[in-house]
């Protein structure tokens, strides 16, 4: 349920086809995942997902595995 | 080989080859290209091309993918007196057909999918194995011939071609290189787009210098970035503002420990806030931050070193070379005196002399001299200072977005009128981001929340407004055009 709510904010956000956003997917991979890309990942996960990342994690959710794990985590606490 | 005379920066890197033939040129992933087998590479994707029957004076469209290739064929395409038309690989359709429509390229590289009847050739399939096949005999190529045309976003929303030419493009390296010091030992970690003037640029400005280029994806994964600077001990690289607020956001302060390694921070495209520029000097005491203003147009014209400048903090710096003139002239095109407000225009060995299309030119510039948009003053001692933007392009964290854009996006999902126009970024991450205000009867009105989905399929997420009003009315001049400065207000 997470991973796919978590992959589909990314498709959306970034406007792409959700099958290219595979768990392994990371920032910097594809140029549409940029900074700016990103940040609204970070922010729309936040608000649909009812979830707030620890300023120090953020430097380590590089990935989709990650972003689906701290959510995870986040939402079972 | 092939002659080259006619490219300053094809000539520089074949000095380079004949001289450090070994040393290594560009770093991408696991691929490692000296400087003997980059000249040699570009020569081969200058046969393919010429295979394909590119030849001088035809255009290729080239998307700008952080790949070996890439950096073969735009070089290639020079070598051959072709222009490279550099394009984000993530363009929207509707800007990939404008400029395939008006370029008419020979071919399309790196979009995989066919466009149109556009011939598509995906990097992976570029034919690099003629590597000691004969010269080809080209007609004498002129260094003020095009190069590149760089399309850029119109106040209108359609794209304005840049033209730049063999000499512009040098003279913009030339002049950056002087100005920070760049030496072949130098190692730089691209992350900047290569579709935009800056980062191309700064992949020009090393490669002409002799040093050594990284080519890193993007910042996004600041991880990865952090780990290319340690293990190729990079001494720099560029950076637009909205990439800083998101080192900050992302990492706070640790990319300070790379401060004893750091010879040069490019930091440029947007404004760097007051504090920002504290923070680099207090992070970076002994790195130059050179922070540049510029258009694609007359590329990095004014430069400030804020460690040099530290007493100006608040101004753009001075012209970045005894080549390129800078003054502030009236609406007539005047020189204005010394602390009065004006237009900025540049004149120099890097400014354009022309859009692609003639139809663009107009107002352009005042003789030789580009008309920026911006509006500033210079003081005694030769300073600039930027007070307002005649244009009225939004710069969402460097990315430049027309507010037309937006609006005609927004009055098709049946909004009766609309206008939108820059707000500082709440988040205070990306500089400016849209605001639209809307008009339509009350109670007919549909959810924001709506709006923001059907936009979503339209626009890029950061074309995408983050403030809406409703108002009663947009204001209009007597002509028609939609007075934006009083909706800031």
């Amino acid at each position: 349920m997470i991973e796919s709510r978590v992959k589909e904010i990314i498709a959306r956000v970034l406007n792409v086809d959700v099958d290219r956003v595979t768990c392994q997917l990371s920032s910097g991979d594809i140029p549409e995942w940029d900074s700016v890309g990103n940040l609204a990942i970070i922010s729309t996960i936040e608000q649909e997902l009812e979830v707030e990342f620890p300023l120090e994690d953020l430097f380590d959710l590089t990935s989709v595995q990650s972003l689906i794990d701290e959510v995870t985590r986040l939402t079972n606490v | 080989m092939f002659d080259a005379t006619h490219s300053p920066v094809l000539c520089a890197i074949t000095r380079h080859a004949t001289v450090t033939p070994d040393k290594v040129a560009l770093i991408e992933g696991q691929n490692r290209i000296t400087y003997g087998q980059l000249v040699t590479n570009i020569e081969a994707a200058a046969r393919f091309l010429h295979s394909i029957n590119v030849t001088t004076g035809d255009y290729i469209v080239l998307a700008a993918r952080k790949e070996v290739e890439f950096v073969y064929l735009y070089l290639a395409a020079h070598l051959l007196g072709g222009v490279n038309v550099v394009i984000d690989p993530a363009s929207p359709q509707d800007r990939l057909d404008y400029i395939l429509g008006i370029v008419k390229p020979v071919a399309l590289f790196g979009i995989d999918d066919n466009v149109g009847a556009t011939h598509c050739i995906a990097y992976n399939d570029i034919d690099l194995s003629d590597r000691v096949g004969k010269n080809i005999d080209l007609p004498q190529i002129d260094a003020t011939s095009v190069a590149d045309v760089m399309f850029t976003t119109g106040t209108t929303g359609v794209p304005k071609g840049v033209c730049l030419s063999h000499a512009n493009i040098a003279g913009s390296a030339i002049n950056i290189n002087a100005f920070i010091g760049t030496h072949d030992d130098d190692v730089e970690a691209l992350g900047l787009p290569l579709s935009h003037s800056f980062g191309l640029g700064r992949l020009r400005c090393i490669l002409m210098a002799g040093g050594t280029i990284v080519l890193v994806g993007n910042f996004a994964n600041l991880k990865t970035f952090f780990t290319v600077m340690e293990q190729e001990h990079v001494t720099g690289f560029g950076m637009v503002p909205a990439v800083w607020q998101y080192i900050k956001r992302l990492s706070g302060t640790r990319i300070g420990k790379f401060a004893h390694q750091l010879r040069y921070i490019e930091v440029g495209s947007a404004a760097l806030p007051i504090q920002d520029k504290r923070l680099l000097m207090e992070l970076f005491p002994t790195t130059r931050l050179c922070v540049h203003y510029g258009l694609t147009e007359a590329s990095r014209a004014i430069f400030t070193e804020l460690h040099s400048d530290a007493s100006r903090l608040e101004s753009i710096g001075r012209p970045v070379s005894s080549l390129v003139d800078v003054s502030i002239l009236d609406e007539h095109g005047n020189q204005l005196p010394d602390g009065q407000e004006g237009e900025l225009c540049v004149k120099g060995n890097m400014v354009t002399r022309s859009y692609y299309l003639q139809q663009d030119n107009q107002e352009a510039f005042f003789g030789e001299w580009f008309r920026t948009g911006d509006w500033g003053h210079r003081d005694s001692d030769g300073y600039f200072y930027l007070t307002g933007r005649k244009k009225e392009l939004i710069n969402v964290g460097g990315e430049k977005v027309s507010p037309a854009t937006i609006e005609d996006a927004i009055r098709s999902l049946g909004i009766d009128d609309c206008a939108c126009v820059a707000i500082p970024d709440p988040k205070g991450v990306l500089g400016e981001v849209p605001k639209a205000f809307l008009v339509k009867n009350a109670g007919d009105r549909p959810a924001i929340e709506e709006l923001q989905r059907q936009l979503a399929q339209r626009l890029p997420a950061h074309e995408i407004p983050v403030q809406w009003e409703w108002i009663d009315q947009i204001p209009r001049s007597a002509s028609g055009k939609i007075q934006r400065l009083k909706l800031k207000h």
